[in-house]
């Protein structure tokens, strides 16, 4: 095991960043830390980093204990690498520079190594070996980027931290950035620890998510598990963006509070959304309707978004997201009816194999 | 998109930097010691001689300086003085603000060379310059000799005199600070107004008035400070004409060695240094108000076009700029080449002579200069070493104690010069009561003295360096697995050179120049630059005083082409912040 992190907690004053959370991290899997902002996955980090220290509870990397209550070894003696939200590239050092330093410097690098060679190597997987010779004020946002992952990767570290990495790049950059990042991770094998906020990150590139709020974790799990089985409330608006309809929990079925003659079948409801009497239904498993099958409600908001509409109904006691069809239009303030859509099966998960590419 | 994220960087301890600081505590102990013995205690001593009489607590010293009518005379003259002067600073400040920030004027980086210029020159040489062009002899009346009616001599030498060397002297201060301001001042805001209805002139009083005036205001105190503690050209112009100002009187008090000369002159020296104090803070304040709006970066397109009156205004502000800043010098270089005080510019009596003077024949020239420099170059050297690294702690661990560090460094900044060096007297005549180690008399104590009062401006130049400098790039060094000294040689000292050279730069120019401490702290040989200045000029060595000025002015202009020259080089290597 690359990590291992034992009732880790954070305190900041009186607030409590970290609530005592453990996990443990696999050799060479990706694991996406995902949360909104304050929900600590940045304070995680930055212990398994090194930059701060714990209040209880200890870290282990490759099994060396490197933080508890007492010690904290600082980043320097860790075995890690780092990429950072705003690049931290440094302005008066080349892209051939920026590499070599951790090659020089890194505790861990192996002392035998060709450094020349290395570098080479680390610019032709970074597709940078023709901008060798540049300063970063000469370099663009997505190239930037290729620097900071280089110089992260370059001493062999055997974990890769990286702190929403993708954050400063426009959309289409990010797109073709996560490609290249699983490509990193393809290519060397490396732990990788990658903090986002951004659920469509998480679920594209990680082996498991790791699902935080107010400094708990909610969820550990592949991306079908965390997207299609969602354990807790939070995590199924958070990540599925789902609508929690509140009705009543039978043996093994549903019943929505607006309209009792409507049976839903279990697809893998959580004990805990069953226990609070919730089921929760992603937009796009919702069907919207003109027959009075369903529950009853008013079209509030209507967003057209080119392979799929938007639509936001108002029922009787919440307010629904559906996505339909591009073929089925409706108009603003026009009365539908709501239903979960019958095609539905449950997947078996259980048996799925964790797969990287 | 941009993800905003507020990450909690800025509020945690950064607790891997205090490796570091190992025995932290005893550091802590040993820092608060020495700044409370170098930067309190001075000024303790000071305003505890001032309440003290026969060795017990009295009042009897502000009973008897207040009830001195010359005194009041000078505080007449005091206030008088600063008012005139600052309202001078202010409008001259003000407008060339305006002007540089939102008009369409050309060359405005050449006319912000002229602005400072009269800032960069020390003031007891830029009195110099304008008595020598304004006096019997000089520039002034030979070109006015060329109209057809008399004009009459202006008299250098007088409250107005004063009023007006110091104004012109100061207003480079309003400016710097006004035209930072006008230029933040998003023009998206004004557009707003313009777009609700209001017309350019309640835009200009509604929008741009209240956001731009704390900075104004601001720079406002900041010239009401400088023409309060100004010594040099009130002792250049006032004593001459038996006009006092607080600054020029207490040096008086000292120097004169009345039987009661020390008591009154800390009495003088606590209410104008409280009065000092007070300006400071309310500026303080005000500048801090006039952050809100520092989030923007600064706007330099211009907001107003001139027109057909461009041409007419550039006319006008360089006659300004040439007669203000240009004129004066010439005149003070044509005395010091004149054989003679007093005769007429002419080639048969042109020589190098006081020059020779200075630099060959009088040892006290060449003493004063070695002294200047080596002082200078102490200062400097120990203030980037010292200054960085509290600027560094500062930065990266803000707390209350070291908050209360950086005010105690500025605080004998922040007092007039002259409260300044007696209170050095006091504090290091003798050190622990009873014991006189003469450091007061020798060189030492203007050594202590500069450092004491010039650290600030290392400390401030180094913060801002330091935080240009992200804390994300340090970290990337550490997790890189370098900390400690490869990471300061190859990572903090590479990006942090600019910033902190050019705060060093400006340590070395004010202490290599100073007048006012070091008029009061010289003993024969560590006499400096200013005071041997100033003793040639009070004994009527005109043309002695003005080569020695204008070499400096040179030397000083050859600095400054040397530091862009380097500065060049730096940005040509693409240093510029990725």
């Amino acid at each position: 095991m690359t990590a291992v992190i034992k009732e880790l907690q954070k305190r900041f004053g009186k607030f409590e960043a970290l609530k005592k959370i453990s996990l443990d991290i696999e050799n060479g899997e990706f694991i996406a830390i995902l949360g909104p902002s304050g929900c600590g996955k940045t304070t995680l980090l930055r212990l398994l980093a090194g930059f701060d220290s714990p209040t209880y509870g200890s870290i282990h990397i490759s099994g060396t204990e490197v933080g508890n209550i007492n010690t904290t070894l600082p980043p320097e003696k860790r075995n890690i690498g780092m990429v950072f939200q705003s690049f931290a590239l440094w302005p008066h050092l080349n892209v051939k520079e920026h590499i070599k330093f951790p090659l020089v410097h890194h505790r861990f690098a192996d002392k035998k190594m060709d450094i020349n060679k290395r570098i080479k190597e680390v610019l032709d997987i970074t597709e940078l070996t023709s901008f060798a010779e540049r300063m970063p004020s000469e370099l663009s946002g997505g190239q930037k980027q290729r620097v900071a992952l280089g110089r992260a990767i370059a001493p062999q570290p055997d974990l890769l931290l990286m702190d929403e990495p993708l954050s400063n790049l426009d959309a289409e950059l990010r797109m073709e950035m996560r490609r290249e990042i699983q490509q990193i991770h393809r290519l060397t094998k490396a732990t990788i620890i990658y903090v986002t906020h951004d659920q469509s990150e998480a679920l594209a590139m990680a082996d498991r998510i790791v699902v935080m709020n107010q400094g708990r974790i909610e969820q550990v799990g592949t991306p079908r598990e965390i997207y299609s089985y969602p354990k807790t409330e939070f995590v199924a608006s958070f990540v599925g963006k789902a609508n929690l309809i509140k009705g009543t929990w039978h043996e093994n079925y549903f019943e929505p509070e607006l309209a009792s003659n409507l049976k839903w079948t279990d697809l893998g409801v959580s004990e805990e959304l069953k226990k609070r009497n919730i089921y929760p239904l992603r937009p796009e498993q919702i069907a919207l309707t003109n027959d009075n099958e369903g529950i009853p409600g008013i079209i509030t908001s209507v967003q057209y978004q080119g392979k799929e509409i938007h639509y936001t109904v108002q029922t009787q006691n919440q307010s629904w997201v559906v996505h339909t069809e591009i073929w089925q239009a409706f108009q603003l303030g026009e009365s539908v009816h709501v239903q979960m859509k019958q095609e539905q099966a449950k997947l078996e998960v259980k048996e799925e194999k964790i797969v990287s590419y | 998109m941009k993800a905003n994220i507020p990450t909690d960087r800025e509020i945690v301890p950064n607790q891997v930097l205090s490796s570091l600081f190992t025995n932290k505590r005893i550091w802590t102990w040993i820092g608060i010691a020495l700044i409370f013995l170098f930067f309190l205690l001075p000024i303790y001593r000071l305003v505890a001689l001032s309440f003290q009489q026969n060795d017990s607590f009295s009042l009897a010293n502000y009973t008897s300086v207040l009830q001195d009518a010359t005194t009041w005379t000078v505080i007449q003259n005091t206030i008088v003085i600063v008012i005139g002067s600052t309202a001078i600073s202010v409008s001259l400040g003000i407008s060339l603000a305006w002007l540089v920030a939102y008009t369409d004027l050309r060359a405005k980086k050449l006319m912000q060379i002229f602005i400072i210029l009269p800032f960069v020159i020390p003031s007891y040489i830029s009195t110099l310059a304008w008595t020598q062009f304004l006096g019997a002899n000089g520039l002034f009346q030979q070109l006015v000799a060329l109209f057809p009616f008399p004009v009459p001599a202006i008299n250098l030498y007088s409250l107005v005199g004063i009023i007006f060397v110091l104004g012109l002297s100061h207003y480079p201060l309003v400016y710097l600070l006004s035209v930072s301001v006008l230029r933040k001042i998003p023009r998206e805001l004004e557009q707003a107004s313009r777009v609700s209805g209001a017309s350019r002139w309640t835009t200009f009083r509604k929008v741009t008035i209240p956001l731009a005036l704390p900075g104004i205001a601001s720079g406002g105190f900041l010239a009401f400070l400088a023409n309060l503690d100004n010594f040099g050209i009130p002792a250049f112009l006032g004593i001459p004409a038996n006009i006092s100002v607080l600054s020029t009187y207490i040096y008086q008090q000292v120097v004169g060695f009345g039987p009661t000369a020390f008591a009154t002159a800390a009495t003088l020296s606590v209410i104008l240094g409280v009065i000092a104090l007070l300006g400071t803070f309310i500026q303080w304040l005000l500048l801090r108000k006039s952050k809100r709006i520092e989030t923007t970066i600064e706007d330099k397109q211009p907001r107003y076009f001139l027109g057909k009156k461009k041409l007419f205004i550039e006319i006008a502000l360089w006659c300004f700029f040439l007669l203000t800043s240009i004129v004066p010098l010439v005149s003070m270089g044509m005395t010091s080449l004149l054989s003679a005080y007093g005769v007429d510019f002419t080639l048969e009596n042109i020589s190098l002579k006081n020059y020779q003077f200075v630099l060959d024949t009088s040892p006290k020239a060449k003493q004063a200069m070695v002294n200047s420099v080596k002082l200078a170059l102490i200062t400097t050297v120990i203030g980037i070493l010292v200054g960085t690294a509290f600027a560094y702690y500062r930065i990266r661990k803000p707390n209350h104690l070291n908050k209360w560090a950086e005010i105690s460094i500025g605080l004998p900044y922040a007092l007039p010069g002259t409260v300044m060096g007696l209170s050095m007297i006091f504090a290091w005549m003798e050190p622990i009561p009873g014991w006189n180690p003469g450091i007061y008399g020798s060189v030492i104590i203007l050594f202590i003295a500069y450092l004491t009062r010039f650290l600030i401006l290392q400390v401030r130049g180094s913060i801002t360096a330091v935080m240009q400098v992200d804390v994300s790039m340090e970290e990337a060094a550490q997790v890189s697995g370098s900390n400690g000294w490869s990471k300061w040689r190859k990572i903090l000292i590479p990006l942090l050179l600019p910033g902190v050279l050019s705060g060093a730069f400006l340590v070395f120019l004010t202490s290599l120049t100073e007048l006012t401490v070091s008029s009061l702290l010289w003993s024969s040989n560590s006499e400096t630059i200013g005071v041997v200045i100033f003793g040639y000029e009070q004994a009527g060595y005109s043309t002695y005083s003005t080569a020695f000025s204008s070499l400096i002015v040179g030397l000083i202009i050859l600095g400054f082409i040397v530091l862009y020259i380097l500065e060049y080089f730096w940005n040509r290597k693409g240093l510029k912040q990725a």
